[in-house]
């Protein structure tokens, strides 16, 4: 990048491919990718175009990390936990069952050392990975039952995928799969007796509360954050400004989306209690909380010693989270107590 | 531009006669390369994992599979021929039995290609042999096959839900009006055809002898139930929350093994034979989806969903013009394109629009639901038409099929529009 | 020379049917077998559950071929139907040259590097208790494009056979004739 670009090579135009794992017109996060990619193309005076191209077009949701890495698209938009059973490492950048929340966990990614091991985990497959957006604290899930002792997990039937319902299946939980089509039947029918989605967020268009009684809060999903992701060559082509202006789109897009987030599950909770006052939002009573958190520690600690990388990943988490979740305590948390006195 | 020229070089080239699958791959390839050069096919893989994994399509050879059986056993043509006996003298009454199985066949799976096929192993041979005319047989079977779409569960409603943001359960309420209505219109339709048309749908002799009626019936009885309780097994078992509706297919092809084994029809050999066909036939189906999703590809790769869009987003005038022209352009796109990427291309375009106008969405899904499912029979590219093609015997050929729909498709046709005219009627509107 | 070489490939994709056919009844089996387990005892294994869509993928795509050989895929006959042998026969060469085999020898490579990359990445199923050995199911994809591009070579011979022998009669489209 020359100090004085000659005019002609200022107005060259760079055109980036985007993957998306959502559908067309996804709500908040297919709102975070469009906006991500407008912003970039203003800053840049529309010398930066990112096209889109979501789950419907390119018929592969969880293929975004391989078709970047391949280089069929510059970009990608989805979460890093999708890859699990490629690159291990990955997991550990989305969100982790009592782990930290959005903005403890932010505060990891960018000044807690996140970044650097994100950048050590997929570097080595050429793309360079971003927070792209964060759903806030998810519910536990919708539950035909009422969860009252670890005895009510025994047997339960729980869509719930990945890591948490690894640890649920720890406590005798069996966690199963169903095709999202199929979720809305298999939970009115009770095949299933429990299903996690997100939250209130985009679990109001599922229609869940119609048919199920209890809300549980969350313990699984604290702070899922979302990612963008960009094949390294892509990123190497662009000019120092643009790379700043993409760099500044994505962090504030991620941002825009924490906060949308947040205000779609506060107006949709609402529309729920209102609409739907028999639905009871409980929480897991103390002893299945402890039995979940032992349960969880239990796995990351034989993670911890499968891979040497999730390790350091662990550790870092385990040992900012001692850091930033005291803050929490005597700032937010001390608030929230105190003022409800 | 390329996705306009590349429909109609595809529409001669399946004239020609090559298997429908290799064609709609072969032209994609060609205009793909022409366009893009060949790493577009690099998504191929993905695109075919996709299906590989989807298993809401396990249900197409599972409901293949009990189709069959019960074929090969004869259990089904003595369900059809016992019901169509009880219509006594009422001409038609095989294919109103079709009409009936197949509305029980639609809600217990939510994939067209399951219950077209089920339905063509089912009844087609048994039509035929009671003389009835090829088309009224084959458009009764891709008709009441395709009922599969609107009449929950269904795929298509689900694909609308997610896309237009609706709860799927009220989307599942929403469609059963107008799915009884449909089956409502094709009864009425063969009763008055046959009445016109005798040799068309002939009645099944009863027996004459007024002694045996008795007998007669209680014959009729015993070969209706066991399929039939099959049949509602399947259904309930999703409806007790045994089963998902993909996973009740699986309870119905035991369960027609069962059947066999009771009615001491079962063998070694007869399974195998069955599953052989299964094979044959569901690798048919998929070879369709495994082309069209290289065609489909090559349109939207090459810049089609542009054009589409530009063209949607240039519909005028108010709220009825608006759906008018959105219902037509989609029973236009409906020729061309299959209804996945209908709901996941089109109707995201029409979406804000319909917001904008303040159309009621549940409204809006039927609506759209209605005209895909129509899509599903509109020659030349119906789905229903290639599948049924696909299993019926060797005198019925693709003209008997596509002559035979054309009423069911003007029925459909009037039905979307009475759902556009009157939305109180079908509690659509508040 | 020609008639050895189909007997060859039909056998190959004989052989694919008679595969995919034991898959097809295990799929059922698994199924059904899942449905029991999950319902009489509440039990449910990850890895039980994606054996069934293994299955049943494995079974479709090996059916490809093999249906083809079998004459079992779909065709538009509203002219292919009234033609000769001879003319159908020319069809069938030139849609095999020109639309089949370029289709799927290229769908078959790309599947090659999406297969091995999977291979090289170890990859698993994502979900506790899920299959291992990702690249398995993968690979496929590769295979059974490739199965059909040899199927299709079979069709292309059976057709130049049809034409250099008239007295042959070998029918193309009709799934019957091949049961
Ligand atoms: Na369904
Ligand atoms: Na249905």
């Amino acid at each position: 990048a020359a100090a004085v670009a000659l005019p002609a090579q200022a107005e060259k135009t760079y055109r980036l491919k985007m993957a998306e794992t959502w559908p067309t017109n996804f709500p908040v996060f297919g709102d975070a990718s469009r906006n991500m990619a407008a912003m970039a193309e203003k800053m840049s005076n529309g010398r930066l175009k990112i096209t889109i191209d979501s789950k419907n077009k390119h018929k592969a949701p969880l293929g975004v990390f391989d078709m970047v890495r391949a280089g069929q698209y510059d970009m990608g938009h989805s979460a890093s936990y999708y890859w699990k059973g490629k690159v291990p490492a990955t997991l550990y950048f989305t969100t982790m069952p009592f782990g930290m929340t959005a903005p403890e966990q932010y505060s990891w990614f960018y000044h807690g050392g996140g970044m650097e091991l994100m950048e050590k985990v997929y570097s080595k497959y050429n793309v360079l990975s971003f927070p792209g957006g964060n759903t806030g604290n998810q519910m536990g899930g919708w539950f035909q039952k009422e969860i009252n002792s670890l005895e009510d997990l025994k047997g339960l039937k729980m869509r719930i995928p990945g890591f948490a319902g690894e640890v649920l299946a720890k406590l005798g939980a069996s966690p199963t799969n169903i095709p999202a089509g199929e979720l809305y039947t298999a939970l009115e029918r009770r095949t299933i007796d429990a299903l996690e989605w997100v939250g209130p967020s985009l679990d109001l268009r599922m229609g869940f509360h119609k048919i199920a009684p209890y809300y549980y809060t969350g313990w699984h999903e604290p702070a899922t954050e979302l990612q963008f992701m960009i094949n390294k060559r892509s990123w190497d082509r662009l000019p120092e400004d643009l790379q700043e202006i993409l760099r500044v789109s994505i962090r504030t897009a991620a941002y825009d989306m924490y906060i949308q987030s947040y205000h779609e599950s506060a107006k949709n909770l609402e529309i729920i209690e209102n609409e739907f006052p028999n639905v009871k939002i409980r929480s897991f009573p103390e002893d299945v909380m402890a039995a979940l958190r032992q349960a969880n520690q239990d796995l990351l600690t034989e993670k911890a010693k499968e891979d040497p990388l999730a390790k350091e990943i662990l550790e870092s988490q385990a040992n900012y989270l001692k850091t930033v979740r005291r803050w929490t305590d005597i700032s937010d948390k001390a608030y929230l107590n105190s003022i409800a006195q | 531009m390329i996705g306009i020229v590349m429909f109609f070089v595809a529409l001669l080239a399946l004239l020609a006669g090559f298997p429908v699958a290799f064609t709609f791959g072969g032209i994609a390839l060609i205009f793909g390369l022409i366009a893009e050069g060949p790493s577009m096919f690099a998504f191929m893989p993905f695109r075919i994992q996709s299906i590989m994994e989807n298993v809401v399509l396990m249900a197409v050879p599972l409901f293949i599979f009990m189709g069959i059986v019960l074929q090969k056993t004869r259990l089904a043509e003595q369900l059809l021929e016992s019901m169509g006996k009880l219509f006594g003298g009422v001409r038609g009454g095989l294919a109103i039995s079709t009409v009936l199985v197949g509305a029980l066949l639609a809600a217990s799976t939510g994939v067209v290609g399951a219950s077209v096929v089920a339905m063509g192993l089912i009844s087609l041979p048994v039509m035929l042999k009671y003389n009835y005319d090829k088309s009224l047989a084959c458009g009764t079977i891709c008709a009441s096959g395709t009922l599969g779409q609107i009449i929950p569960p269904s795929i298509v409603l689900i694909i609308l839900g997610d896309v237009l943001g609706i709860p799927v359960g009220d989307l599942f309420q929403a469609a059963v009006g107008p799915g009884f209505v449909l089956i409502g219109i094709y009864v009425v339709y063969i009763l008055v055809y046959s009445f016109f048309k005798p040799e068309a749908a002939p009645a099944i002799p009863a027996d004459e002898d007024i002694e045996h009626r008795r007998e007669h019936y209680i014959r009729a009885l015993k070969a209706i139930v066991p399929p039939l309780a099959l049949i509602l097994v399947v259904l309930g078992s999703i409806f007790a929350g045994i089963a998902t509706p993909t996973e009740s297919s699986a309870l119905g092809g035991v369960g027609a093994v069962l059947l066999s084994v009771v009615y001491g029809q079962f063998s070694w050999k007869m399974l195998y034979d069955a599953a052989e066909e299964t094979v044959k036939i569901t690798a048919m189906v998929f070879a369709i989806l495994l082309g069209a999703t290289a065609f489909s590809m090559a349109f939207t790769y090459t810049g089609g969903d542009y054009i589409v869009e530009e063209v949607l987003s240039n519909l005028p005038g108010g709220a009825m013009g608006f759906l008018i022209l959105s219902m037509v352009a989609i029973l236009i796109l409906g020729f061309f394109i299959d209804f996945v990427e209908i709901s996941f291309i089109i109707v995201p375009m029409l979406a804000p629009a319909a917001i904008a106008l303040d159309i009621a969405p549940v409204w809006f899904a039927i609506l759209i639901a209605m005209n895909l499912q129509t899509s599903f029979l509109t020659p030349p590219f119906g789905f229903s038409l290639f599948y049924l093609k696909g299993v019926a015997p060797a005198g019925v050929q693709t003209m008997d099929i596509y002559r035979g729909v054309i009423p069911f498709i003007l029925m459909q046709v009037g039905v979307v529009i009475s759902i556009l005219l009157f939305p109180e009627f079908y509690g659509l509107v508040d | 020379m020609l008639m050895q070489a189909e007997r060859v490939i039909n056998r190959f994709s004989d052989i694919l049917g008679k595969i995919s056919s034991i898959l097809f009844l295990l799929m059922l089996v698994n199924v059904f077998f899942n449905v029991v387990a999950r319902y009489a005892f509440n039990a449910v294994w990850i890895g039980s559950q994606e054996m069934e869509w293994h299955l049943f993928a494995t079974m479709f795509m090996l059916g490809v071929p093999y249906t083809l050989r079998a004459g079992g895929h779909v065709r538009v006959d509203l002219i292919y139907e009234r033609l000769s042998v001879g003319k159908q026969s020319i069809i069938d060469i030139l849609g095999g040259l020109v639309l089949l085999l370029p289709f799927t020898l290229l769908v078959g490579y790309y599947g090659i590097g999406f297969a091995y990359e999977a291979f090289e990445l170890g990859e698993t199923s994502g979900d506790p208790g899920g299959l291992p050995y990702r690249w398995i199911i993968k690979a496929v994809i590769p295979f059974a494009f490739f199965a059909t591009a040899i199927a299709g070579l079979g069709l292309i011979i059976t057709s130049i056979l049809n034409i250099k022998h008239p007295e042959r009669t070998e029918p193309h489209n009709n799934h019957e004739s091949s049961l």
